[in-house]
């Protein structure tokens, strides 16, 4: 009877003990509010997001952006930092992997799912990040090429929304498919990640239009996407920090339990 | 107990896994395929082919072709030899077979060198871009080939492990690597 | 898993009336749900993708690598609406793509063989995303975007875009050849040895594509007889199967971990 307790609990199929390895979550749990605050600086050192930079500057005035030497050292050191911490959410990212193996899903294929997509957004972010440095690396290239690179490097930024879709969709299903009086996450958490990726999808078409909500500066590909992404990794912080408090809070009372039996 | 009816079924009916044989149609169509467009363009410009042909050895084509059919022997041989149980004989025959593979593709490789330092490249004319196109492909198979004896000597090597369904399947794809470069010769080599 | 919790196989059937109730009936009660739902996402994903590409995008087949740059940029004006929609539909749903390989990995998962298959898997085709579909995807919009922009630009997007495609199938070789070796070792028998053979032929075929980097004319160029449309001849009859496959997968499955059974069908044939 304990036995079935505990797998209920644990939510795990594999025959690994309930009292899961946990040592050093708390830890890159906390580095969110960290990278956060290093993101945010870093977006709004960035002289190309405040305001958004319009798609419909020709190339010319994609050079002088570039080569103003006002911009200058804002663009590269805000891309540097971005460069340094774009893959620093990956490790709450897979937090929240661990919690989906806790759910009572019958097999692992949530968990894989979500591995699968979690190193795509950061890896796209990076070539956005890698096309803007390289802009601003030889301002004085010819405009057509800055432009071109300015134009890639917007494109990708915006159209990596592709994983974060993907993301919020998989977490969604393995909570809607989460059956345990207790789940992981509440319900409402797998409404919240559709709503998410319903506000991401507009973002996919940008290259439909230079201007207009969809362009890359406009308010449903710059505007709404960058916020439901920020709100997402605020709330899913949250939750995902009660998740793990939660879990060490169990983990602890069972070990407890184990000791005094 | 429907397994084993099963297998002695398959005995009679497919040496080894039908699987395989499956995969040797396979490829087959595919490299029929191949020759397709081979001869189709042939057609197209017969005297750029010809030229492109003149410059093939086509003593270095038998040697090779020996080679290969010495090999299907060499293979049957130790097929014959592990279904009777003669498993030191049925392992010669595999490091044989094996070491007649090496001597093809040490062949090959000497071959490409040449007509690569004759001028003759992957683009140099459509005729060498089908030769080195074929050849090569063909070689990505022999060395799979060498990934297969080597199952092949694993199961022999142990008197735990001496699968005769694995064998002969293995052989299968051999035959198969062999079967493909008599094609080839025959395309590239001597029809001129 | 907890047996608490999930109720017994043989317990309710589905009811019958309009599909839309049996489908919430199975979403909510069938033990096999999970796997059906990524089965179904998977064959979703497919029938999007391939009409986008060929039809609403027109990028495949390829064009021809010859063409001058007035041709390119002409061609790309011509699709200056549909690229962008098309490929807008497929940077929303790319997101499939892990639900496909995850399912796969499972199958290597159920195998009696390593975890580590499932996971190099799933990390080899998660990484290959990027390279193989979204790289291009994202140079085709952007050569879409200015139909003023220097032709040589236009060029070099367009090299990009269809070199992307066809010459990064290295990726895809080795894991058609890793998802081999795992149903060639597997004592499972969650697939038959012909389909690991299958695989081989997948992975031969990606190897066929790579002198596309090499040729800008002929049978092996990105667009050429060999490289593209044998290639995707064999592709084509390898994706059905392997959909098949994993279909015939999902119904044998019995959640243990011992061979999988077969079907009820089979069993009373061969006896």
């Amino acid at each position: 009877m304990a036995d079935v307790a505990e797998n209920v609990v644990a939510g795990s199929r594999s025959p690994r003990n309930a009292l899961r390895r946990t040592d050093g979550e708390l830890i890159l749990l906390w580095t969110l509010p960290a990278t956060v605050i290093v993101w945010v600086s870093a977006f709004f050192l960035f002289p190309g997001f405040t305001p958004p930079m319009s798609p419909t500057l020709s190339a010319d005035q994609v050079a002088t952006f570039y080569r103003d030497p006002a911009h200058l050292p804002q663009i590269r050191y805000s891309m540097i930092v971005f460069n340094w911490f774009g893959a620093s959410l990956i490790p709450i990212l897979t937090l929240i992997v661990m919690q989906i193996r806790r759910m009572a899903h019958r097999t692992p294929i949530f968990s894989y799912a979500m591995l699968g997509c979690l190193a795509g957004a950061p890896t796209l972010f990076l070539v956005a990040n890698v096309c803007w440095l390289l802009a601003a690396f030889r301002p004085e290239r010819s405009p057509e090429l800055t432009q071109l690179l300015n134009d890639l490097a917007w494109v990708t930024f915006t159209t990596l929304v592709s994983f974060l879709i993907g993301q919020s969709v998989i977490l969604a299903l393995a909570i809607y498919f989460d059956d345990q009086p207790r789940p992981i996450f509440s319900r409402w958490v797998a409404h919240f990640n559709v709503l998410v990726a319903a506000a991401l999808v507009p973002a996919a078409f940008v290259g439909a239009s230079l201007s207009g909500p969809l362009a890359w500066d406009g308010a449903l590909s710059f505007w709404l996407k960058n916020i439901a992404i920020g709100v997402w990794v605020v709330v899913m912080g949250v939750v995902l920090g009660r998740a793990v408090y939660r879990e060490r809070a169990e983990i602890q009372r069972r070990a407890a339990e184990l000791d005094s039996a | 107990m429907t397994e084993l009816t099963d297998k002695n079924k398959r005995a009679t009916f497919v040496p080894g896994q039908p699987d395989m044989w499956a995969f040797v149609l396979f490829e087959t169509l595919v490299f029929t395929a191949y020759f397709g467009f081979y001869l189709f363009y042939r057609a197209k410009s017969p005297e750029l082919f010809l030229h492109g042909q003149a410059q093939l050895d086509l003593r270095v084509g038998v040697f090779n072709t020996l080679v290969l059919l010495l090999s299907s022997w060499s293979v049957a041989r130790c097929v014959q030899s592990a279904r009777v149980g003669a498993y030191r004989a049925a392992l010669r025959d595999g490091y044989l077979t094996a070491f007649l593979g090496v001597a093809f593709m040490v062949s090959k490789v000497l071959e490409w060198a040449r007509q690569i330092r004759m001028g003759n490249g992957f683009g140099s004319s459509d005729f060498f871009t089908y030769y080195f196109f074929l050849t090569g492909i063909h070689f990505v198979h022999l060395v799979i080939g060498f990934v297969v004896l080597g199952v092949v000597v694993y199961q022999l090597i142990s008197p735990l492990r001496r699968s005769q369904e694995l064998v002969e399947t293995c052989a299968t794809y051999w035959h198969t690597v062999d079967f493909l470069w008599v094609l080839i010769f025959a395309l590239l080599y001597v029809v001129r | 898993m907890s047996t608490v919790i999930t109720p017994p196989e043989s317990a309710a059937a589905p009811p019958s009336g309009p599909v839309h109730r049996r489908i919430a009936w199975h979403l909510q009660h069938n033990p096999k749900r999970e796997l059906w739902l990524a089965w179904w996402v998977m064959v979703v994903f497919y029938n999007l993708f391939f009409p986008i590409f060929f039809v609403v995008a027109q990028v495949q087949p390829p064009p021809q690598p010859t063409w001058d740059l007035a041709t390119q940029v002409h061609w790309f004006d011509e699709r200056h609406l549909g690229i962008p929609v098309g490929f807008g539909i497929i940077f929303a749903i790319a997101g499939m793509t892990a639900i496909n390989n995850a399912l796969i990995a499972y199958s290597m998962r159920r195998m009696s063989v390593s975890p580590a298959f499932g996971y190099s898997y799933l990390l080899i085709y998660s990484f290959s995303a990027i390279p193989g579909l979204l790289l291009l995807c994202i140079a085709l919009v952007v050569g879409t975007l200015r139909p003023e922009r220097n032709p040589e630009t236009i060029g070099w997007l367009y090299d990009f875009a269809f070199l992307s495609f066809d010459g990064t199938m290295g990726v895809f070789l080795i894991g058609s050849l890793i998802w081999m070796v795992a149903i060639l070792i597997d004592k499972n028998r969650v697939f038959p040895k012909w389909f690991g053979y299958l695989n081989l032929c997948n992975a031969l075929t990606e190897v066929v594509v790579a002198p596309c980097w090499i040729f800008q004319r002929g049978v092996l160029a990105w667009n050429g007889q060999i490289a593209w449309w044998l290639d995707m001849v064999v592709f084509g009859v390898y994706q059905v199967t392997f959909i098949v496959m994993l279909f015939q997968m999902i119904r044998r499955e019995d959640f243990g971990t011992g061979p999988l059974p077969d079907l009820p069908r089979k069993r009373a044939t061969a006896s």
